[in-house]
């Protein structure tokens, strides 16, 4: 593979790269919202008027203005604007389209809203008391796809079973049960998300700040009533995503008021809006967990059950409890299992899926509690993990047999990387191991080789950061014998590349990937026969590289690219398509109730975490002194891009463990929707990371034998803070961020008892 | 609102405007000038995306009055670059991986190009704290440092 050049670079240092916030267009409006501002409600009265006859408003809509269509990929339970009643306070009420954004913001002022407060469903285990009120009272009325399990406040339960729990629980020798519980956070992308629409007749453009083109466009078509052709969405620059600007958002409100206007309009949110309105919150979760294991360290039996906050809306979180489940039996060798989870409606913002749903949190307490385990029975938590981890050939909780894995080889190189450094009496090590599914999806590409030689792809992959879609011109280029340089990718757009999942679920690569080398390969074939026309060889014997095709054996017998490429041009032109072959999907032996294909996992990536952490004891603040990491993520083809996921991801999984909360009052509503209250990681919390990849050729995945990484790195940091602390406090710490506040009060509770 | 005519000197260009006295220096830059290579990501001085130096200092230009710069001289990140060949402090954020999405890396790199004017030879620990004002949620910083520790050395030689 060639060097990684990263071509959007330069536009990015320059400041000429453009990104939503950055478009402007004649006549162009200014968008605001009027939401809620209570997490539970029924609307008495929406009086628009007073806002629609401000001077520089020309639009104002709501409900009655769009058509009456419920949405949402598996549980369609919302609409573009409240009807009748708000079930979070950043449910929109009111859009309104101005001349300025100070007059838009001036009209939202001017609409009267009465709205009688309703009970607030706050807390997930109360929402499932026999006596709550229902979020959905109608919830039986939706138009549910899939297996999906339900019942009143709860949105999607999954459980997984295998083998005999309670003889299992009865054989062991000791039995460990603990109980954590993980507060929401928040995706927090540097870049607020913003929106501009234009019609020009009856087709819509969109230019959005979408990790998922497409998906954004199916929801403009299911709210709005259009057909895919009259809408095309266009992303410029993405300032990062992290899941928070996946699914459909807020396309289609825009749409509706450049359409009622006819003219552009653009929305770009506030910080505090990007903390409130979008269905895509870190999901809160509670874990109960118990696990049966012999003196030797053998696990024989788990249970569990998982209760997670889904908020007011489904959004795309069917699958979070199967998923949880998963990370919360874990990649180890567990004869008999049950875990029963449970999506929770609540009046919270909606989750949805920020990088690796469920799996930091699940972790977190999984790992905790393996820990608890390895104590339980006087082992090393290393050795402990290295008896029960799954390997090659292992079955996994749910009966699905592994094909070559690398966790062992993970745990053994990140542990042997931090070693036994000489610790202070205030620094501990803490080690955690971490799992994560590669996703397969169609996806689409094409490929045109042009009368210079050059190469357009053309991909429907979307760049959200993570250079991904950069490998895409590397794969292309190394299938085809000729410069990097010389391959120009068209992407981000709706009308000109073929459908596919964009940047989600750590799928650039492994799904468009796999369509970009095979519309590559079939111009490289095609460039074969010519050349071996020309050379009178083979095509079998041609070998396309130095933007060369020669004779193997023979480099002097060669032709330029180009000139096979001007031949081209002149009557079969090097044109080509090409969609992912979907790979065989692995099978489990587990009873899967709810099932939402959550539990057999296409070529699983593994890691291993190790930190050593400092504790101030008298504050309870907790400083990352070092990290060191090892990741099974196949084979690596970006190794420039794929340390800066494993980095970014560390570093938000810091965030996660010690500051990263989302915190609500008694009447449901966010109090801390701000970055200096919602504290990120700066420059001056991060620690020194290594990273160590186990380059397993992984067969049935992407290209190259590759897996995906983008989110597998942000799942096991806190889990392994969170050890390094419970050795430095003397227990585990039950509460996820573990603030400063919390580890105080967890080492002052710990030392009482004893 | 309170118009007034003032002349912004930005990246040694001289843009005579008219604009209210409540503006940000942000928006201006941005909607006014139209230079948009200075991002807004917070309005409230939290992450940095819009760092500019005004004679030299950085500040947030979130929270800036336009009309108080007049008189000085404003650096944006389009004036870093020396025309077509990028400032060292660009070249080596790339070379080092420390972009990913870009958003934060205008700020990023004005506050970086400050700390190397004042403090010529940082250690790591002042880089980590020159910089703690620019969030970053893509790399996890390490290849910023690393770009701003390349740079100081390339410059002193």
């Amino acid at each position: 593979m060639q060097t990684f050049v990263r071509a959007d670079g330069p536009d990015k240092v320059t400041g000429s790269g453009r990104y939503v916030a950055d478009l402007s267009l004649t006549g162009m409006l200014h968008a605001k919202f009027l939401y809620a501002g209570l997490a539970h409600g029924r609307i008495q009265n929406l009086n628009v008027e007073p806002a629609r006859n401000l001077p520089g408003v020309l639009s104002v809509l709501t409900a009655a203005d769009v058509p009456d269509i419920r949405y949402s990929p598996v549980i369609p339970d919302r609409t573009l604007f409240a009807k009748d009643v708000v079930r979070f306070e950043g449910e929109i009420l009111a859009a309104v389209a101005a001349t300025t954004p100070a007059i838009a913001a001036a009209a939202i002022e001017l609409i009267e809203v009465d709205i009688d407060p309703l009970p607030v469903v706050n807390d997930i285990e109360a929402a499932l008391k026999g006596d709550c009120l229902l979020v959905h009272p109608d919830w039986e009325g939706y138009d549910v796809s899939g297996d999906t399990v339900r019942d009143g406040n709860v949105a999607s339960f999954s459980s997984i079973e295998k083998g005999d729990v309670e003889a299992g629980m009865r054989q062991a020798d000791v039995t460990v049960t603990s109980r954590y519980v993980a507060d929401a956070s928040h995706a927090a992308p540097i870049e607020p998300r913003g929106i501009v629409a234009q019609w020009e007749g009856e087709k819509v453009t969109i230019w959005t700040s979408s990790q998922v083109p497409y998906d954004a466009r199916a929801g403009v078509c299911e709210t709005l009533g259009l057909p895919s052709n009259r809408v095309r969405i266009i992303v410029p620059h993405l300032g990062g995503g992290f899941g928070g600007k996946c699914g459909f958002h807020f396309e289609a409100h825009i749409a509706a008021l450049a359409k009622a206007t006819k003219r552009p309009v653009k929305l770009v949110f506030s910080r505090e809006e990007e903390f409130l309105a979008p269905d895509r919150r870190r999901e809160g979760m509670v874990v109960e967990i118990t696990t049966g294991l012999t003196n030797d360290g053998d696990i024989l039996a788990r249970q569990a059950w998982v209760g997670i906050d889904n908020g007011a809306y489904v959004a795309d979180a069917a699958f979070f409890p199967q998923l949880a489940a998963m990370h919360v039996g874990g990649p180890y060798k567990v004869p008999a299992i049950k875990i029963d989870a449970q999506l929770i409606y609540t009046n919270h913002q909606p989750s949805g899926s920020v990088r690796a749903p469920t799996a930091p949190q699940a972790c977190w307490a999984l790992e905790s509690h393996t820990d608890e385990l390895a104590a339980a029975v006087d082992m090393d938590p290393i050795n402990f993990r290295l008896r029960n981890v799954v390997r090659t050939g292992d079955e996994g909780i749910a009966g699905q047999i592994y094909e070559e894995i690398g966790l062992d080889r993970c745990l053994q190189l990140a542990t042997d990387s931090i070693g036994s450094p000489t610790l202070a009496d205030d620094e501990a090590i803490g080690v955690a191991v971490g799992w994560w599914p590669s996703f397969a999806a169609p996806a689409g590409a094409y490929a045109k080789m042009q009368d210079d030689g050059s190469v357009q792809i053309i991909t429907g992959a979307q760049e959200c950061g993570t250079g991904a879609v950069m490998t895409l011109r590397d794969i292309a280029a190394d299938e085809l014998g000729i410069d990097v340089t010389d391959i120009q990718l068209v992407y981000q757009d709706t009308a000109a590349a073929p459908t596919g999942p964009g940047a989600t679920g750590s799928q650039t690569l492994l799904n468009h990937g796999r369509a970009v080398e095979s519309a590559s390969r079939q111009i490289a074939d095609q460039l074969r026969e010519l050349a071996a026309d020309e050379l009178e060889a083979a095509a079998s014997d041609i070998v396309l590289g130095d933007g060369k095709a020669f004779v193997t054996g023979s480099p002097a017998m060669s032709v330029p690219i180009a000139d096979l490429a001007a031949t081209a041009a002149g009557g079969d032109l090097l044109l080509s398509s090409a969609s992912a072959p979907m790979p065989d999907w692995p099978t489990v032996s587990a009873q899967c109730v709810g099932d939402q294909e959550m539990a057999a996992w296409l070529a699983p990536q593994f890691s291993c975490h190790a930190v050593r952490v400092r504790l101030d004891a008298d504050t309870g603040v907790a400083r990352v002194v070092e990290v060191h990491t090892a990741h099974d993520s196949g084979t690596i083809l970006n190794p420039v891009g794929a340390l800066g996921q494993v980095e970014g991801g560390v570093m938000m999984g810091i965030g996660q463990a010690l500051s990263e909360g989302t915190y609500y009052d008694e009447n449901g509503r966010q109090t801390n929707p701000a970055l200096l209250e919602y504290k990120l990681q700066t420059m001056a919390d991060a620690p020194p990371i290594t990273t160590q990849f186990v380059e397993i050729n992984t067969p049935n995945a992407g290209p190259r034998g590759s897996k995906g990484l983008a989110e597998a790195p942000n799942v096991a940091t806190a889990a392994a803070i969170s050890n390094a602390l419970a050795k430095l406090v003397g227990g585990p710490l039950r509460q996820l961020p573990m603030t400063p506040e919390r580890v105080w009060e967890a080492a002052t509770e710990i030392r009482g008892r004893r | 609102m309170n118009h007034t005519n003032v002349t912004l000197r930005v990246n040694e260009v001289d843009y005579p405007i008219s604009i209210s006295t409540e503006r940000n220096l942000s928006g201006v830059l941005r909607e006014t000038i139209g230079l948009t290579g200075t991002k807004e990501g917070c309005d409230d001085c939290e992450c940095g995306a819009c760092m500019v130096l005004l004679d030299g200092q950085p500040i947030n230009s979130c929270s800036y009055l336009a009309v108080q710069a007049e008189g000085c001289a404003i650096t944006t990140v389009e004036g870093l670059a020396d025309g077509d060949e990028l400032h060292a402090l660009q070249r080596n954020i790339l070379e080092a991986g420390g972009v990913q999405c870009g958003f934060c890396t205008p700020g990023m790199l004005m506050s970086a190009r400050a700390l190397l004017d004042r403090t010529p030879d940082p250690t790591d620990e002042e880089i980590r704290i020159g910089l703690s004002g620019n969030l970053c949620r893509c790399t996890g910083y390490a290849r910023i440092i690393d770009a701003v520790r390349t740079t100081a050395v390339e410059l002193s030689n």
